[in-house]
């Protein structure tokens, strides 16, 4: 015999329904949302650029001493030109990897690469 | 098999509540940048909620902030600065005391390599300025008077100097002590997993989730080239290069870590990395096996237990302490 626990009516499938709908919905929304591997630029503190690693670019970036030229491209993003005095950035190479670092001390701009929560990368920091 | 209401609905419940949570995640991991100390100190951190990992951030770059006006010789009023332009030395701070007690320590047991009392070498060096010179050798015997692992002693608080044109720099080791300070207070705030990096001295506090954290070392030739990776927890990582500062001329590359006994930038190693309990300490060995070069360094690191070291020869050869390969990932 059943009991009432196990009878679906209408508005139960209309319940499930529902709660199948927002879920679905809300990962949509994260799947479509989801970014991928992305140079950050900031300055002064603030965000002052960001873009997707794989879209090749030049982009130059205003620091209080003029401005700092970045690339990005398939070997990764890296400082090609700067008003710094000894250019210590441009000598840090490419920064391709979650978690690697480009700065001008002196222009005050950082360039980090950043990926989306859980992805997982070689390694964590690069010491050097 | 007959379906029941009461299960239908929990399923949907759970999977409404998953949802939920990889949209609204309760624990994540945030990353902070800022310029201090002369370089990039980046502060990772996770395990908690956001809001109170941003507090603790906040106050751990609050506190290195505060370390840079009391260790820099950049700042006027540092104790650094007052030491430099004291005849016989000051009385100085608790942290400037540790500082210096530290650095006295690996200085004596390096037989100098490491050296405290460098400000007059490296202003004449010029790696500060927009053209760094290669200085003359009568220039280079001025600045090397006086300097020494007994040039300076302390007395509680006291600091004394052996001579009045000493100019002590703490380059060397102050950047790891305020990591290690930071990392002091991400503790009392209850923070349990992180990363304080300044400028490559780092300590990575705890694990990532279910894992140790995963340390890339710089290939001191090949930029683009990871050298080995380590997995460490609740350790130092601090690599001195030969390629992080140097300039050129006639040919002659010329770089930033020198060796006291000459005044010239030592040559018997590529890079140096160190894993010990705590930066400051990792800071100091780098540079004092960097100068002694892989023989005389490795020696110098059995005097340190907590400490394990990577070293890249002049010719390119790999070093290690015996304890080196419980860090190391297969590759």
């Amino acid at each position: 015999m059943k009991t009432p626990w196990q009878i679906m009516t209408a508005g139960d499938w209309l319940v499930v329904l529902l709660l199948l709908g927002i879920s679905f919905t809300g990962l949509l929304w994260v799947a479509t949302t989801a970014e991928g591997t992305r140079v950050v630029v900031t300055s002064g503190g603030q965000t002052s650029f960001t873009a997707p690693l794989n879209q090749p670019r030049t982009v130059d970036l205003d620091g209080p001493l003029g401005q700092t030229h970045l690339v990005i491209d398939n070997q990764g993003a890296r400082i090609t030109g700067s008003p710094c005095p000894r250019k210590i950035c441009i000598s840090m190479g490419t920064a391709k990897q979650t978690g690697d670092l480009l700065a001008c001390v002196p222009n005050r701009i950082l360039v980090r690469i950043d990926s989306p929560v859980g992805e997982e990368a070689a390694y964590d920091l690069l010491s050097r | 098999m007959s379906w029941n209401r009461p299960l239908i609905i929990g399923l949907l419940v759970v999977l409404l509540a998953m949802t939920w949570w990889r949209l609204h995640p309760a624990e994540e991991e945030i990353r902070r940048s800022q310029l201090l100390m002369g370089t990039v100190v980046e502060i990772v951190a996770g395990g908690q909620a956001i809001e109170s990992l941003e507090s603790a951030v906040d106050a751990a770059f609050a506190e290195i902030a505060r370390l840079d006006k009391l260790l820099s010789r950049y700042h006027q009023t540092s104790e650094v600065t007052r030491l430099a332009e004291s005849a016989r030395g000051s009385k100085v701070s608790v942290e400037t005391m540790e500082v210096i007690a530290l650095g006295l320590d690996v200085a004596q047991r390096s037989g100098g390599a490491f050296d405290l009392t460098l400000g007059k070498l490296k202003a004449l060096w010029g790696f500060d300025q927009e053209t760094p010179t290669v200085p003359d050798h009568a220039a280079l015997s001025i600045a090397l008077n006086g300097i020494g692992p007994r040039a300076l002693s302390l007395q509680g608080q006291q600091v004394n100097k052996r001579a009045p044109q000493l100019q002590v720099d703490l380059g060397g080791i102050a950047k790891g002590y305020a990591v290690d300070r930071a990392i002091a207070v991400l503790k009392e705030h209850g923070v349990v997993s992180a990363a304080v990096n300044a400028g490559g001295d780092m300590y990575l506090l705890g694990q990532r989730p279910g894992r140790a954290w995963r340390i890339g070392i710089q290939h001191p030739r090949q930029t683009e080239t990871v050298l080995e990776t380590v997995q460490v927890h609740d350790q130092a990582v601090v690599t001195s290069g030969d390629y992080e500062r140097f300039f050129e001329q006639d040919g002659v590359r010329y770089h930033h870590i020198f060796d006291p006994k000459t005044g010239l930038p030592a040559r018997g190693c590529q890079s140096v990395t160190i894993i010990a309990d705590s930066v400051a300490l990792a800071d100091a060995l780098a540079t004092a096996v960097f100068v002694l070069g892989p023989e005389a360094g490795l020696q110098l690191l059995t005097e340190y237990p907590q400490a394990e070291g990577l070293i890249v020869a002049a010719d390119g050869t790999l070093h290690s302490s015996p304890g080196w390969a419980r860090y190391r990932v297969a590759p």
